[in-house]
């Protein structure tokens, strides 16, 4: 999605009228319909009112919060990180980008849980498995998008920065770096919503610890209000996070203003 | 080329360039077989129809492109094999300004200067000194989208000066400003170098800024087939309109005209 569409979309930060109301309208029929449930024959703890939600809310556990937290942001720094070294080699080599990018086209299309079987056969420790997924997932999301935000990069100010005889690496940070930035933070946008729920998956399968084995844990005991809760969490993670990225985007994309 | 006392001459000889098109393959010739001098502190012009060659020689002339035979020896040096050599000693004015859009223009006049290493508070000093030289010390802080074409050009102008370069290349730097801006800027730009002392080469197809600028205007035809070499000082201001007419002759034939020779 494009900075400008979140924007339109209100999900940086922006509470319009239209939001406010269908969230209303949302929670209004929510409500109704866990009062109407057993009258339909539906059984009650299949839609928990707002109350019993409540109070599930209030036994979240803060430690899972920040270790589902900690992975997310961990293995994004370091899907960034191996992101761009990678994009860096393939745009300097186009030999090495012949050779990657079928590779690179081959890992994106397996799905997360091929992914996340894979991470549970091969490896033993909890946290590498799921960071293991996390980078398999993001990892080249941040590869393909710097690459092609690389190329991008107009011949007129390649040519001009070159004209000045630059270093390899003063080349990078004065002109690649900061042109490709706009692109870097729309990838960090659309790779914190696919973390979040990759990891929630991840942890779903192998871990004992953190939002996804929490839901897993409401799962058996049936608890509706408890996957609820620690659904909103999740999503009030998700938006905290996007406006922390926005916060970011405003502050270092001010010259495009 | 560190430690130069003023700016060495050019030499060009037997120059040829010849690209590859991509998709049919075929082999264009850009220039062919080019011979020039070009004395230190020379302000040279050098005029051409569009696709003559001139901006392939002026890619050559900083070094972006490897001649295909021939050679541009500038000190004793090639500006493409002893590339980092040039480090500080080659600025260039292009047809657009080609500011960074994410550095205000204070930022982008010190980018030549960071990328020498030059210490934080002298570059910005040395940077700010050029911008109120241009006119601009009241928007060192503005971003080039809040510029006008002319003051981008200006910022320009002044990243190239604030290197105090030995050879200055513009490649039709004020071609794309409307008449005033762009002869405001074409002073300018000519009084810098000759107080600068550096030998600056202007490349245009605007033959009026040709004879306004240069002490010599070099005419290229097809392949960049020297055409003619004239030195402007031969020719009174009142002779310039003749002198105007056998270049646009020149051009057009792409042949010498008796009255260049």
């Amino acid at each position: 999605m494009h900075p400008d569409e979140y924007r339109e979309a209100g999900l940086a930060g922006t509470w319009s009228r239209q939001t406010v109301l269908s969230l209303a309208i949302f929670v209004v029929a929510w409500e109704v319909l866990s009062h109407l449930a057993p009258a339909l024959g539906i059984p009650a703890f299949a839609i928990p009112s707002f109350v019993r939600i409540g109070r599930s809310l209030i036994t979240i556990t803060p430690i899972d919060v920040v270790v589902t937290l900690l992975r997310v942001i961990g293995a994004l720094i370091l899907s960034f990180a191996l992101g761009l070294l990678f994009a860096t080699a393939m745009y300097r080599s186009p030999k090495l980008e012949s050779y990657l990018h079928p590779m690179i086209r081959l890992f994106m299309a397996v799905p997360v849980v091929s992914w996340i079987l894979f991470a549970v056969l091969w490896f033993r420790g909890v946290e590498f498995r799921i960071a293991f997924v996390l980078i398999a997932v993001c990892g080249p999301v941040f590869l393909v998008d710097s690459l092609d935000a690389m190329r991008g990069v107009s011949r007129e100010l390649r040519g001009m920065m070159r004209s000045f005889r630059p270093t390899t690496l003063q080349y990078f940070s004065k002109l690649m770096l900061p042109a490709i930035l706009p692109n870097l933070i729309t990838s960090w946008k659309i790779n914190l919503s696919l973390a979040i729920r990759v990891v929630t998956i991840a942890e779903l399968v192998g871990a004992v610890t953190g939002i996804g084995h929490q839901l897993a844990v409401a799962q058996e005991l049936f608890s509706v209000a408890d996957v609820f809760a620690w659904t909103l969490v999740l999503v009030a993670l998700l938006f905290l996070l996007e406006a922390v990225v926005s916060k970011v985007e405003q502050r270092v994309l001010r010259w495009r203003a | 080329m560190a430690g130069m006392s003023g700016p060495p001459p050019i030499e060009v000889s037997q120059l040829r360039k010849v690209f590859r098109q991509a998709a049919s393959g075929q082999a264009v010739v850009a220039i062919e077989r080019l011979d020039l001098h070009i004395a230190p502190s020379e302000v040279v012009a050098i005029v051409g129809q569009t696709g003559c060659g001139k901006s392939t020689l002026f890619d050559l002339m900083i070094g972006l492109e490897r001649p295909t035979a021939g050679s541009i020896i500038i000190g004793g040096k090639t500006p493409y094999g002893d590339f980092d050599a040039f480090r500080g000693q080659i600025a260039t004015v292009f047809q657009q300004d080609r500011l960074l859009p994410w550095r205000s223009a204070l930022d982008n006049v010190q980018l030549p200067l960071e990328l020498l290493g030059v210490a934080g508070q002298a570059r910005r000093e040395r940077s700010m000194a050029w911008l109120e030289r241009l006119g601009l010390a009241g928007f060192a802080n503005a971003y080039p989208r809040e510029l006008s074409g002319g003051m981008r050009q200006r910022v320009a102008i002044a990243r190239a000066f604030v290197l105090q370069p030995a050879i200055l290349l513009a490649d039709e730097a004020f071609g794309h400003l409307d008449e005033v801006t762009a002869g405001e800027l074409r002073e300018t730009f000519l009084a810098l170098a000759r107080e600068s002392a550096s030998t600056a080469i202007l490349i245009t197809h605007q033959l009026e800024e040709a004879i306004a600028v240069g002490d010599r205007i070099i005419v290229l035809g097809k392949s960049a087939k020297l055409l003619a070499d004239i030195r402007v000082e031969r020719w009174t201001k009142s002779d310039h309109g003749v002198l105007r007419e056998a270049i646009q002759a020149t051009l057009q034939s792409n042949e010498r005209d008796p009255r260049l020779v």
